[in-house]
C-alpha cells in the first residue's frame, strides 16, 4: 500500500483532518467522536497536555495555561509563557500549533491503523511567507513532513473538482466561527492563482450567537426584571440554546427557545420561552452580513472582476449554512454557488485530495466515470424498472430476471431507457430489441435474464437471455453518454418536479397490474376447481371479477381498484381454502400444486411483468 | 483517457495481423509482446472493474448507513413516545378536573418511567459535586475561591451522563480555586 498523505485544515477555532480513501476524501473522526477538533491547547496542574474538546472544557478553571486561537499569532515572535511548578516555560506559536497537529496526526493514525508521516496543511490566502514557514515548521515539530502548504480557498475549490474544468474564476466565501475571508482565484491548467483576498479576522458565527444571547437577555429582563448576565449557569444554557436556535433557523422559518427554570427570584422559579423567527434573526445580524457583503464587493473591485466574470462560488465555514448568507451572495453573483460539500469539512477534504495527488494515488486509473442518469427497461404498463441507478461508477454490470405478461407469449421486447422519470414515455429511449422463440408457457413462468453492461468507454451492452432455452439477443448502445451536462441537468430537474405525479402514475399502473394479475389467477383457479366450487360461491366471485374488470376498463383510480381487488381477494382466498380442504383429502399432488399457486400470487403481486430476483 | 482508448485498438490490429496470413513473419518475441499486451489490457480492465465495484460498494454502504441510522433513530424515538403520551394524558386530565395533587403524582410517575427507560438504555449520571474536576467528564462554567480543595467541584449546574463508558454529555460545573492568599497568587 502507498504511504498516505493526510490533509489538515488548521483553523483558528476548529481544525479538521481528512484522507483520500479509494479515490474520495474521508474526514477522520477524532477520539472524542467529532469530525472537527477545537484548536485549543491546555497544560494542566498534573503536567498533562490537553488538546481539543477537553482543553476547551477546562479553560475556565485554568485560563492562564489554556491557549486558543494561536493561529492569529503564527509568524510573529509572540511567545506564550506557561507557569508550571514555579518555572516559566515559553512556547512559540509553532510549538503550540504543533500540539494541535500532533493530535490530528494521532487521530488519523488510529483511524488508518499505521504511522502517518506526511501531510498537506492549509493556510489562509493572506498568510505571508513567514506565516507559511511557521506553519511548515509546526508540522515538522509535530513529526510531519509538510509536503505542501496550500491556500484554504484553493483547497475548497479542489474539493469541488474545479481544477478539472477549463480556465475559470472562482470566488470563495469563507465565514467560520470567528473569522471571515473572501478570495478570488483564477485557475488554468490545474494551477490556482489568488488574485485578490480580503476579510475580517474577528467576525463569524460566534458573533451571531452573541446577538441571540443579547436579545434573549434583554427580553428576559423586560419580562421579569432579572439580569441573567450575572448567572453563569443561565448564561451557559443561553449560549447553547442560542447556537441551537441559529442552526434550527437554517432549515426552519421559526423556532422556540425553551429554557424552563432558567433562574429564580423571591416569587419562585422563572422560565424563559421565546419565539425567534428567521426574519428577526436575519435582522439581528444584518449589519454583520452587510459588512461581509461590502468586503465581497471590495475584493471583486480589487480583482477587477464583475459578477459575470465569476464562474463559480464556493462556500466554506459553518455560517454559510445561514440562508440569508447564501441569498446575499446570490444577489451579487446569481446561480453559481457550490454548497454540496459540508462547509466545515470542505477545506480538509481539498487538502486530502492534494495529498492524494502528491502520493500518486490519484492517477488515471482511479478517475472513473459515473453514469449520469438511470438506465432502465420498460415493463408492463409503461413503467420503468431500473437496472443501473444514476451515479453508479462504471465499468459495471447489473442483471435482473423478468418474465412474460401473457400466456404463451413467444417473444419479449426489451426497451432500453435513460432517465429518472417513472413512466417509460417520459424518459429517453436508447433502443429496442426483441427476444424471440420463447417456448409456449403460462405467463409468469419463463425466466428472462436481462443484463446491462457498461464498459470503460461508457458503451452500454444489453443482453436478454431465456433461461430455459438459452436463447439470447442483444444490443449495443454507444450514445448513452452523449448527453451534455446541461441536458443531464435538465432531465434531472424535470424528474424532480414531476416526482409526485410520476409516482402517482406509477402507482396507478402498479394497481392495474395487480388487478390484472388477480383477475387472471382467480379465473384460472375457478376453471381448475370446476365443480368443486359451489354455484353460490362461483356467482359471487364472478360478480366481483366483473366489477374489477369494469374498473380496469374504465381506467379507475388506484384507490378504487384496490377496493374492488380487496373484495375479490377476500372471496378468492376462501376459494383457495375451500379447494385446499377438499384436495387435502384427495392427495398431496394437487395440494402442493395449489399451494404453489397462492405463493406465486403473492410474489407477483407488485408487477405482472415481474422481477423474480436480483442476481446482482 | 484518450491514450488508453487508443491502446486497445492498436493491439487489436496487431492481434488480427497475427491471426491472419502474416503469422509466419512475427517472431516469437513479437508474439510474446502481443500476448503480454493483451494480458496487461485484461488486467487493466479487471482493475477498473474492481475499482468501479468498490466505488459502487462504498455508495451502497453509505446508503445503508443512512438507512440504518434512520432506523435506529426511529426505534429510539418510538421507545420515548409512551412518555410523551403519558405527559399528554397528565395535562388532559389536569385540564378536565384540575386535580393538582393527582397531576403531581402523575408527573412523578412519568418521571420515574423516564428514569427507568434511561437506565434500560444504559444511561447513568456522572458524579460531580465533591469530585475532582476532570475535563473528560466535566465542563467548567465557573471557577471561584472556596474552602474546598483546589480543583474540586463545588456546584453542578447541569448534570452530565454516561452511556456505557462514553460521555453522552459532560456535567456543567463550578470548580473551586481553593483559598488564594491575599498578596500572592501562588507560593
Amino acid at each position: 500500500m502507498r504511504e498516505k498523505i493526510i490533509g489538515i485544515d488548521l483553523g483558528t477555532t476548529n481544525s479538521c483532518v481528512a484522507v483520500l480513501e479509494g479515490g474520495a476524501p474521508e474526514v477522520i473522526t477524532n477520539t472524542e467522536g467529532e469530525r472537527t477538533t477545537p484548536s485549543v491547547i491546555a497544560f494542566t496542574d498534573s503536567n498533562e497536555r490537553l488538546v481539543g474538546r477537553l482543553a476547551k472544557r477546562q479553560a475556565i478553571t485554568n485560563p492562564k495555561r489554556t491557549i486558543a486561537s494561536i493561529k492569529r499569532q503564527m509568524g510573529t515572535d509572540h511567545s506564550v509563557k506557561i507557569e508550571r511548578d514555579g518555572k516559566v516555560e515559553q512556547y512559540t506559536p509553532e510549538q503550540l500549533s504543533a500540539m494541535i497537529l500532533q493530535k490530528l496526526k494521532k487521530d488519523a493514525e488510529n483511524h488508518l491503523g499505521g504511522k502517518i508521516k506526511k501531510a498537506v496543511i492549509t493556510v489562509p490566502a493572506y498568510f505571508n511567507d513567514s506565516q507559511r514557514q511557521a506553519t511548515k515548521d509546526a508540522g515538522k515539530i509535530a513529526g510531519l513532513e509538510v509536503m505542501r502548504i496550500i491556500n484554504e480557498p484553493t483547497a475548497a475549490s479542489l474539493a469541488y473538482g474545479l481544477d478539472k474544468s477549463k480556465e475559470q474564476t472562482i470566488l470563495v466565501y469563507d465565514l467560520g466561527g470567528g473569522t471571515f475571508d473572501v478570495s478570488i482565484l483564477e485557475i488554468g491548467d490545474g494551477v490556482f492563482e489568488v488574485i485578490a483576498t480580503d476579510g475580517d479576522t474577528h467576525l463569524g458565527g460566534d458573533d451571531f450567537d452573541q446577538r441571540i444571547i443579547d436579545w434573549l437577555v434583554d427580553e428576559f429582563r423586560k419580562d421579569s426584571g432579572i439580569d441573567l448576565r450575572k448567572d453563569a449557569s443561565a448564561m451557559q444554557r443561553l449560549k447553547d440554546a442560542a447556537e441551537a436556535a441559529k442552526m434550527e433557523l437554517s432549515s426552519r422559518k421559526e423556532t422556540t427557545i425553551h429554557l424552563p427554570y432558567i433562574t429564580a427570584d423571591a416569587s419562585g422559579p422563572k422560565h424563559l420561552e421565546k419565539k425567534l423567527t428567521r426574519a428577526r434573526f436575519e435582522h439581528m445580524i444584518d449589519d454583520m452580513l452587510q459588512r461581509t457583503s461590502s468586503t465581497v464587493e471590495a475584493t471583486m473591485r480589487e480583482a477587477k472582476k464583475s459578477a459575470k466574470d465569476i464562474d463559480q462560488v464556493v462556500l466554506v465555514g459553518g455560517s454559510t449554512r445561514i440562508p440569508k448568507v447564501q441569498e446575499m451572495i446570490a444577489s451579487h453573483i446569481p446561480g453559481k454557488i457550490n454548497q454540496e460539500i459540508n462547509p466545515d469539512e470542505v477545506v480538509a477534504q481539498g487538502a486530502a485530495i492534494q495529498g492524494g495527488v502528491l502520493a500518486g494515488e490519484v492517477d488515471e486509473i482511479v478517475l472513473l466515470d459515473v453514469t449520469p442518469l438511470t438506465l432502465s427497461i420498460e415493463t408492463l404498463g409503461g413503467v420503468v424498472t431500473p437496472l443501473i441507478e444514476r451515479n453508479t461508477t462504471i465499468p459495471t454490470e447489473k442483471s435482473k430476471t423478468f418474465t412474460t405478461a401473457g400466456d404463451n407469449q413467444s417473444s419479449v421486447e426489451i426497451h432500453v431507457l435513460q432517465g429518472e422519470r417513472k413512466m417509460a414515455a417520459d424518459n429517453k429511449s436508447l433502443g429496442k430489441f426483441q427476444l424471440v422463440g420463447l417456448p409456449p408457457a403460462p405467463r409468469g413462468i419463463p425466466q428472462i435474464d436481462v443484463t446491462f453492461n457498461i464498459d470503460t468507454d461508457g458503451i452500454l451492452h444489453v443482453t436478454a437471455k431465456d433461461k430455459a432455452t438459452g436463447k439470447s439477443s442483444s444490443i449495443t448502445i454507444k450514445e448513452s453518454s452523449h448527453l451534455d451536462e446541461s441536458e443531464i441537468e435538465a432531465m434531472r430537474r424535470e424528474a424532480e418536479t414531476h416526482a409526485e405525479e410520476d409516482s402517482k402514475k406509477a402507482k396507478d399502473v402498479e394497481a392495474r397490474n395487480q388487478a390484472d394479475q388477480l383477475v387472471y389467477s382467480v379465473e384460472k383457479s375457478l376453471s381448475e376447481l370446476g365443480e368443486k366450487v359451489s354455484q353460490e360461491e362461483r356467482g359471487k366471485i364472478e360478480d366481483q371479477l366483473r366489477s374489477v374488470k369494469d374498473k380496469l376498463s374504465q381506467d379507475a383510480s388506484a384507490d378504487e381498484l384496490r377496493q374492488a381487488m380487496e373484495e375479490l381477494s377476500k372471496h378468492a382466498q376462501r376459494l383457495a381454502e375451500q379447494a385446499y380442504k377438499q384436495t387435502a383429502t384427495e392427495g398431496s399432488e394437487t395440494s402442493s400444486d395449489q399451494e404453489q399457486k397462492t405463493d406465486k400470487e403473492e410474489n407477483d403481486g407488485d408487477y405482472v411483468d415481474a422481477e423474480y430476483e436480483e442476481d446482482n | 483517457m484518450t491514450n488508453r482508448k487508443k491502446q486497445p485498438e492498436g493491439v487489436d490490429k496487431k492481434g488480427k495481423a497475427n491471426s491472419s496470413e502474416k503469422t509466419e513473419t512475427s517472431t516469437p518475441q513479437e508474439q510474446l509482446l502481443a500476448n503480454k499486451d493483451e494480458e496487461i489490457l485484461s488486467y487493466i480492465e479487471r482493475l477498473k472493474r474492481l475499482q468501479a465495484e468498490f466505488e459502487n460498494y462504498k455508495k451502497r454502504i453509505q446508503r445503508d448507513i443512512t438507512t440504518i441510522s434512520e432506523q435506529v433513530s426511529d426505534q429510539l424515538i418510538a421507545d420515548f413516545l409512551p412518555l410523551f403520551d403519558n405527559l399528554r394524558r397528565a395535562f388532559d386530565s389536569l385540564d378536565e378536573n384540575n386535580a393538582t395533587q393527582s397531576f403531581i403524582d402523575g408527573i412523578r410517575g412519568i418521571f420515574s418511567q423516564f428514569d427507568q427507560l434511561l437506565k434500560q438504555k444504559g444511561v447513568a449520571p456522572i458524579m460531580a459535586v465533591g469530585k475532582a474536576f476532570d475535563p473528560v467528564r466535566h465542563e467548567a462554567l465557573l471557577s471561584t475561591e472556596s474552602k474546598e480543595e483546589k480543583n474540586t467541584i463545588i456546584e453542578e449546574f447541569e448534570r452530565g451522563y454516561f452511556r456505557s463508558d462514553r460521555v453522552l454529555r459532560p456535567s456543567k460545573v463550578k470548580v473551586s480555586k481553593g483559598m488564594i492568599p491575599p498578596e500572592e497568587e501562588k507560593p
